[in-house]
Parts: C-alpha cells; sequence; structure tokens
C-alpha cells in the first residue's frame, strides 16, 4: 500500500470486520452461497474488462454504419459482436456510447458517486471516484483535461456526460492518424481505458 | 457541492492513470457483495446506488474538519449495510460470528 492511499488502521479494519460480518450472516442466513462473491468477481475480473471496450472501438473506427447504430442504441450495437455473455447484465443495459470527432471531446463522469460502464472498460479507477475530480471535472473540465494533458485546441467543445444509474457512458475516441492499413489487434492496442474514459487521446502509431 | 477549488487532483490522476482498483482484499469483497446481491435479485441496483450517493453526500457536505479522510469504500460499506437492512435481509438481532461467545 503507497502513502497517497494510506488511511488510519483502525478505520480499515472496522470496515474490513463490517463486510467480513455482512459476508457471513447472509451466507448463514442462506441468502448467498460461499461461492456467491468469488463467483462474481471472478466474473468481472475476467470477462468485463477493457478488451470488451477496445473492440468495440475498433469496430466503429473500421465500420462507419456500426459507430452510427452504437450512438444511437449502444447496447444493441454491443450484442451484435462477440462478446462474453452476460453484456447486458451488471447494468450493460444501460450502456451510452459517445463519440468523439474533430472540433467535439467528450469527457465522462459521475459526478454523485462512481457510476461506470463496467462491462466495457472494467472497474473505475481510483481517481475516478475522487470527490476533486468529481467537483472539478464537472466544474471546469476544459483545465482538468489540460492539467492532464489532453491537447484541445480553442475551437474544440468540451461536453460532459453525467453519468447515472440510465446512462453508463463511455467515449469512442478519434481514430489517431497514420492509422491506415493497421491490423484490428494493431489498432486495439491504440484505445486505452483512459481515452474511453475522455481524460485521453488514443494513443498514437509507434513512431508517430 | 463542497468548494473544493483550491484542491489538486488526486496524484493518481496525474502521474500515473493506472493506479489499482481495489487497494485492500475488504474493499474488492465490499463491491463483490454488493454486486452480488443485486444480481441475483436481492435488490436493483438503482437502491443500492441511492445509498452510496447519500452516504457520499453526507461526507461532502460535513464541514472539512468534522469529516474523516476520504475513503471511497467506506461509503461503500455503509450503503451496502443500509440496502441490507432496507431490503430486511438480516434481522437486527443478528450478532456477527466473530463476536459470538464459542461456548454458550
Amino acid at each position: 500500500m503507497t502513502a497517497q492511499f494510506g488511511y488510519p488502521s483502525d478505520r480499515e479494519e472496522a470496515s474490513a470486520a463490517q463486510v467480513r460480518a455482512l459476508e457471513a450472516l447472509l451466507i448463514e442466513k442462506g441468502v448467498i452461497t460461499s461461492g456467491t462473491v468469488d463467483k462474481v468477481l471472478g466474473y468481472f475480473e475476467s470477462e468485463m474488462t477493457p478488451l470488451n471496450g477496445r473492440k468495440i472501438v475498433v469496430r466503429a473506427w473500421t465500420d462507419p454504419e456500426f459507430a452510427a447504430r452504437l450512438a444511437a442504441d449502444t447496447p444493441a450495437a454491443v450484442a451484435e459482436l462477440d462478446l462474453p455473455d452476460g453484456m447486458a447484465g451488471a447494468e450493460g443495459e444501460h450502456l451510452a456510447a459517445v463519440v468523439n470527432e474533430p472540433g467535439i471531446h467528450n469527457l465522462v463522469i459521475c459526478s454523485l458517486c462512481s457510476c461506470f460502464p463496467w462491462p466495457v472498460l472494467g472497474l473505475p479507477p481510483y481517481w475516478y471516484k475522487d470527490p476533486v475530480f468529481r467537483a472539478r471535472a464537472a466544474r471546469e473540465p476544459r483545465t482538468v483535461l489540460m492539467e492532464l494533458g489532453v491537447p484541445l485546441d480553442d475551437d474544440t467543445e468540451v461536453r460532459v456526460w453525467d453519468s447515472s444509474g440510465h446512462s453508463r457512458w463511455f467515449v469512442v475516441p478519434q481514430r489517431p492518424a497514420g492509422t491506415e492499413g493497421m491490423s484490428e489487434a494493431e489498432l486495439a492496442g491504440l484505445v486505452t481505458t483512459e481515452s474511453m474514459i475522455g481524460v485521453a487521446l488514443a494513443d498514437s502509431p509507434p513512431g508517430r | 457541492m463542497t468548494d473544493v477549488s483550491p484542491a489538486k487532483l488526486h496524484p493518481s490522476c496525474v502521474s500515473d492513470l493506472n493506479q489499482p482498483v481495489f487497494d485492500q482484499e475488504w474493499q474488492r469483497r465490499a463491491f463483490g457483495l454488493a454486486v452480488a446481491l443485486s444480481e441475483f435479485g436481492h435488490y436493483p441496483w438503482a437502491d443500492f446506488q441511492q445509498e452510496l450517493i447519500n452516504a457520499i453526500g453526507t461526507w461532502e457536505e460535513a464541514p472539512t474538519d468534522a469529516r474523516g479522510r476520504w475513503e471511497y469504500y467506506e461509503h461503500w460499506v455503509t450503503a451496502l449495510g443500509a440496502v441490507v437492512r432496507e431490503h430486511g435481509m438480516l434481522e437486527d438481532s443478528y450478532i456477527n460470528p466473530e463476536d459470538r461467545d464459542p461456548h454458550p
């Protein structure tokens, strides 16, 4: 555990004990079994990962008609792809894609809690849940993006999408220049999780 | 919302975007437990989410010197306890197995 995440160990232990107790009591009462939590965590950690988001973005980059369907009805477009079963569960029915284009940069936040498009991006990074990021990104998104190193010219409009139980947004970043002729696997390597949240652009191909 | 204008972004945001999602195993289990109960139909996710919003909102509205340091998963655990109570999954009389007398 690094210092920047350190906090008092008694609070840590109290929270840990509360979670142990809740799980033990729910198992004892028969609400769940001893394997339930591990099963769900295993599914999240093996199947609900940013690899799904990368495949969706690459398809949108290489198939403009798919990109249009993705923006119009995200769950239906996602269902066209060969992604793990269960994409419609775990809040997948609320997935909603926004597409970057010249002059428009999209940024996803959750100002009230931490809603995130789990099926396509996995679990949110620590900072996505941080109160300062949530507040500042809502209030001064352009400044925050510049601090994070996202190049924005004055003519680019920044659109902020506040996630909720009804809409779990993710961003289709712009396809970088110089990627003509790259394979789908090579393109997928340019799509970072950060670019699908909108706090970064897709990576440039090697040598550019 | 609390005015946080002079505050800086969390260091993990500007220095290294790829921070671990869970810092401790109890955080991971708290996440899994909340999702599992929803996925298996014990409550709609929206109910958990509302409790999480309430817990985070209470912290954000408290004066800076009267609240503990920000720890996201503490709010998660608070919300989990609240939604389990609301949906009657445990009676109040249940005693944590760790706290029971082994020789009653």
